[in-house]
């Protein structure tokens, strides 16, 4: 009885008190499809969410156009805290090359949660063992070397960036999404292409290659794989995720968000599922994540314009 | 004098293939991939509309003449009030909300098909919109996790 | 193998699997027991249930679906002479004869044994043969793949009982659907007309479910004297009882039959897009031209319907093959099931069996016991699956309009694919008034994106177009479709000889 009393004086208050949130189910949308790397990663964050939030939150797949369908529903939803939004880097990018009008800055961060490091990887049918051994061919036969990259996205951009810095010129086919991308590259269709650590089964069994990661130090799941940088490249690329709400949620909901957030990942059912996903648990709270949206931002547009994908 | 069948069905085939065909001219050039995106469209819209001449072709010369009198009776005044409840049900669903919507389209699309004559029809009808309506609805929001639209006119 | 396929069995024994799949099932059977009431229709009625669901629990239960109905429309076809579904036409050629002869047990359960027989000879082809063909796709580059496209768009267009060209442009209007929205290379939007709904392009399942379901409900309507009556007026229940011993072994004494039968549905399954009918059409012809008693069959012989039968649930097998090894779908129901499983993020492929080889033994498994559960509920149920024929259509339709715009809605959470849904429902109705065979516009929308994706892959990779005739599987594929379009221009020259062909029905089914 008293349960409902409350329930009822609750109700009664919904209009004014935003100190009720969350007060029913946060759609948490997924700009892509489920069981993809993002979907992977946010599936099991959702779990740990909602255990600090106190209430459900139902993963909402959206996907289409390269990521842009969902972000414009996240956009334009009610401000209301009940809509967040999951997002990668690939947001600066389809902004920047003019795939879609929605930019990082239509959106309040709330917390990054992961970043997942990209591995370099190439066909069992290559003949390179080792990283310079690919950059003597590539110089040997420019723009003769195949990449599989979902263009103008993070699996184009971390090859391009590769490609600066070693000095050769890549040939890119369009793969969209990892999994085409693995069909292609262990039936040797394509040379290269831009991997994580969920594929390290696949190179234990010799079915594919590491050449070097994208990271600072040597990742300890793959001691045996050097970084570009131990190699004199200067290659560091990761794609980081986060939650970000529509702009004009309130500032008392976003703090709530945050303060679950800053909780959740550090759940230890959540770190244990980004490991298996080849991805390292990365927290930034609501300012830290403005702060990296605005540097990564900046980047992204001087990479496009370097690539002459630039359309703003 | 009422064009072949076939023939409307190239023609218009035709129309839209060489409608979009002109639009292809508008699609920017890929700077980055050798081939642009009016490439594909190019080749299946003129595939389109050679294939569309042909069918109409066949029509003109009706080389399948129509066999006379085998046409039943059509009913096609159902089928426009079926498509205009379907119509009305799919413009007021984000407006109403799926519970609302739903109910109304059930009742509505119902009495359509078979007008009732009795009272017990009546209840009949009522019961379907009903029972379908709340099964539908628990069985996906609160079993199945799938939200389904909420109204934005009456929030339920 | 046998070890992971025993696995799949125990876990799909579950009975949180088991309950899924038997549902399916009936559900399937009863969906095939109605007129008018296709297997894609009723897959498209569980889909958005699956999507809450364990991919597995989803898959299982479609898998249900696609078994029991094939099943369930000989219920109806033999008993009350109304072929639930097309498939089941040719089993009516005889079983419905055998029936008006005094022996409707045996008629029913001649059917009922023969799917049985047939649909395990085709699972054990589903086993044996997924990993092999899958290990062969993975050699097939982008040539290989669009070649293998054009072959099935061909193959498709030339089976249609209207005109050749009117099945190629049936075929090009679905690719036309395709190239809307953001194009699969850069995502440069195309033909949007401003509009930030055609941004995405036309979502795939959405489009499906406006044609099929209001080409279906809307003929049905136009049909109709009154929707009170259901199809079949009511008739006194009969009995089924009879000696399943002697049953079985009229089945297995004809081994040859079996087999033979069980072939056909097989392959026609593990083509694109042809479906049960064709099977069941093609097996039926079969067995008359080898039979010694060619006379006898349309008067209530026991061939006729174990072919018809036996072909059509192998044919589900093979689909399941095509499906799994080279993700693509072979017709409507497997292109639905493949839409659930990219909703759960499984991507099926020549990479599906080793990377979701649990996942994949569970498919083998759900079909294998989705045939025990299908008898078992033949066995309890069969006649009072006569009685459901009779729900008014009248109280059909606007159920099953719910559901799909509750699965349209589902898909992507938005009611942009609802407004596709209602969109390609006008459209779909359409195009059936002026008489376009639906199986290849199907296909093209199928089929369109990865045509597009892999001819520009193949360009990218290398920019000599004569590969695509110099690979020799490409080379191969693209001379089979070429000898497709020939064979079916031959044949139509030489049956316009004969006599002049009527007015046809729209393929609602395929």
């Amino acid at each position: 009885m008293r349960k409902l009393a409350r329930a009822l004086a609750l109700l009664a208050l919904l209009p004014t008190a935003a100190a009720a949130y969350p007060e029913r189910p946060v759609k948490l949308i997924v700009p892509w499809a489920a069981g993809g790397d993002t979907d992977n990663i946010f599936r099991p964050f959702g779990q740990a969410f909602q255990k600090q939030l106190g209430e459900t939150v139902v993963i909402a797949n959206i996907g289409g156009a390269s990521g842009t369908v969902g972000a414009r529903e996240a956009k334009n939803a009610p401000a209301d805290g009940y809509t967040l939004f999951a997002v990668h880097d690939y947001i600066h990018l389809t902004y920047y090359t003019g795939v879609s009008d929605v930019a990082h800055t239509d959106f309040a961060p709330v917390c990054a949660v992961a970043s997942t490091p990209s591995v370099l990887t190439a066909s069992p049918k290559t003949k390179w063992r080792t990283l310079p051994e690919l950059v003597a061919d590539a110089k040997a036969r420019p723009g003769q070397i195949t990449v599989g990259a979902t263009l103008g996205s993070t699996s184009h951009f971390f090859p391009a960036i590769f490609e600066k810095a070693a000095g050769v010129r890549l040939k890119y086919v369009s793969y969209d999404g990892l999994a085409q991308r693995m069909n292609a590259i262990l039936g040797g269709h394509i040379d290269l292409t831009d991997g994580n650590l969920t594929q390290k089964g696949k190179v234990d069994a010799g079915q594919l290659r590491f050449l070097a990661v994208g990271t600072e130090k040597r990742s300890p799941e793959i001691p045996d794989v050097p970084t570009f940088k131990e190699l004199g490249l200067d290659v560091v690329y990761a794609v980081v995720r986060g939650v970000m709400a529509p702009k004009a949620t309130p500032e008392p909901v976003l703090a709530t968000l945050d303060g679950a957030c800053t909780k959740a990942v550090r759940d230890p059912v959540f770190a244990q599922s980004m490991k298996v996903q080849g991805t390292d648990v990365h927290h930034l709270d609501r300012k830290g994540y403005a702060a990296f949206l605005a540097r990564v931002d900046a980047e992204n547009r001087l990479l496009a314009q370097e690539l002459g994908l630039l359309r703003r | 004098m009422r064009l072949p069948r076939d023939t409307l069905a190239g023609l218009l085939g035709l129309a839209l293939s060489v409608w979009l065909f002109a639009l292809t001219a508008g699609l920017p050039k890929s700077s980055f991939v050798p081939i642009g995106p009016d490439f594909y469209p190019r080749i299946v819209l003129a595939a389109t509309a050679l294939l569309s001449v042909a069918v109409a072709v066949e029509g003109v010369r009706g080389r399948r003449p129509r066999l006379p009198g085998a046409a039943p009776r059509r009913n096609l005044r159902l089928v426009l009030l079926t498509f205009l409840v379907f119509g009305l049900y799919v413009a007021l669903l984000p407006l109403l909300g799926f519970r609302a919507a739903t109910l109304a389209f059930l009742l509505a699309l119902q009495v359509v098909l078979d007008p009732p004559a009795d009272r017990r029809r009546w209840v009949t009808v009522a019961l379907v919109a009903v029972v379908t309506t709340a099964v539908a609805y628990f069985a996906f929001e609160r079993y199945l996790s799938v939200l389904l639209p909420r109204g934005s006119l009456t929030g339920f | 193998m046998l070890a992971l396929l025993a696995d799949g069995i125990l876990d799909v024994l579950q009975l949180k699997y088991l309950v899924p799949l038997a549902a399916g099932t009936l559900i399937g059977v009863v969906g095939g027991a109605m007129p008018g009431i296709t297997i894609t229709m009723t897959v498209i009625m569980v889909l958005p249930f699956t999507f809450g669901l364990e991919p597995l629990q989803g898959l299982a239960a479609m898998i249900g679906v696609y078994v029991g109905g094939e099943s369930g429309g000989l219920i109806t076809a033999t008993l009350l002479g109304i072929p639930g579904k097309p498939s089941s036409i040719s089993t009516m050629f005889d079983g419905f004869p055998m029936t008006r002869k005094g022996e409707p047990g045996r008629a029913v359960w001649l059917g009922v044994w023969a799917s049985f027989f047939g649909g395990l000879l085709g699972g054990v082809f589903l086993i044996g043969a997924t990993g092999w063909l899958a290990e062969i796709a993975l050699e097939f580059g982008p040539w290989e793949f669009f070649a293998l496209f054009i072959f099935a768009l061909s193959m498709v267009a030339g089976l249609t009982e209207e005109s050749l060209a009117k099945g190629l442009l049936a075929g090009a209007l679905g690719l036309i659907i395709t190239i809307f929205g953001a194009d699969p290379i850069m995502s440069v939007p195309r033909f949007t007309m401003g509009s930030e709904l055609l941004r995405g392009g036309f979502p795939f399942l959405p489009v499906l479910i406006g044609i099929f379901a209001f080409a279906q409900i809307m003929t049905d309507i136009e049909r109709a004297r009154s929707l009170a009556e259901s199809d079949a007026s009511a008739r006194d229940l009969v009995s089924l009882a009879v000696s399943h011993v002697k049953v079985v072994g009229e089945i297995l004494g004809r081994p040859f039959l079996l087999l033979w039968s069980t072939f056909i549905g097989l392959l026609i399954g593990v083509l694109p897009a042809i479906g049960g009918s064709a099977a069941s059409v093609m097996a039926y012809d079969q067995a008359k031209k080898l039979s010694r008693h060619p006379e006898r069959f349309g008067t209530g012989t026991p061939e006729g319907i174990i072919a018809s039968e036996a072909s059509n649930n192998a044919n589900v097998g093979g689909s399941l093959v095509t499906i799994m090894a080279f993700g693509i779908p072979g017709d409507a129901v497997t292109a639905v099931m493949l839409g659930a499983m990219t909703i759960h993020g499984i991507q099926s492929g020549p990479l599906f069996m080793s990377q979701e080889t649990t996942l994949a033994y569970g498919i083998f498994a759900a079909y294998l016991l989705a045939h025990p559960i299908m008898l078992a509920i033949m066995a309890v149920g069969a006649r009072w699956f006569l009685r459901i024929v009779l729900v008014p259509k009248s109280i059909l339709i606007p159920v099953v309009l719910v559901l799909c715009v509750v699965g349209a809605y589902a898909l992507n959470n938005t009611m942009d694919s609802v407004w596709v849904l209602a969109l390609f429902g006008v459209i779909g109705y359409g195009l059936v008034k002026l008489g376009f065979p639906l199986a290849p516009l199907i296909l093209g929308l199928i089929l369109g994106d990865q045509i597009e994706v892999n001819l520009v892959r193949a360009l990218m990779t290398d920019s000599d177009p004569a590969l695509f005739v110099t690979r020799p599987i490409s080379a191969l594929l693209l001379a089979l479709s070429a000898g497709s379009i020939a064979l079916a221009l031959w044949q139509r020259r030489r049956q316009r000889r004969r006599q002049p062909a009527a007015d046809g029905a729209p393929d609602v089914d395929f």
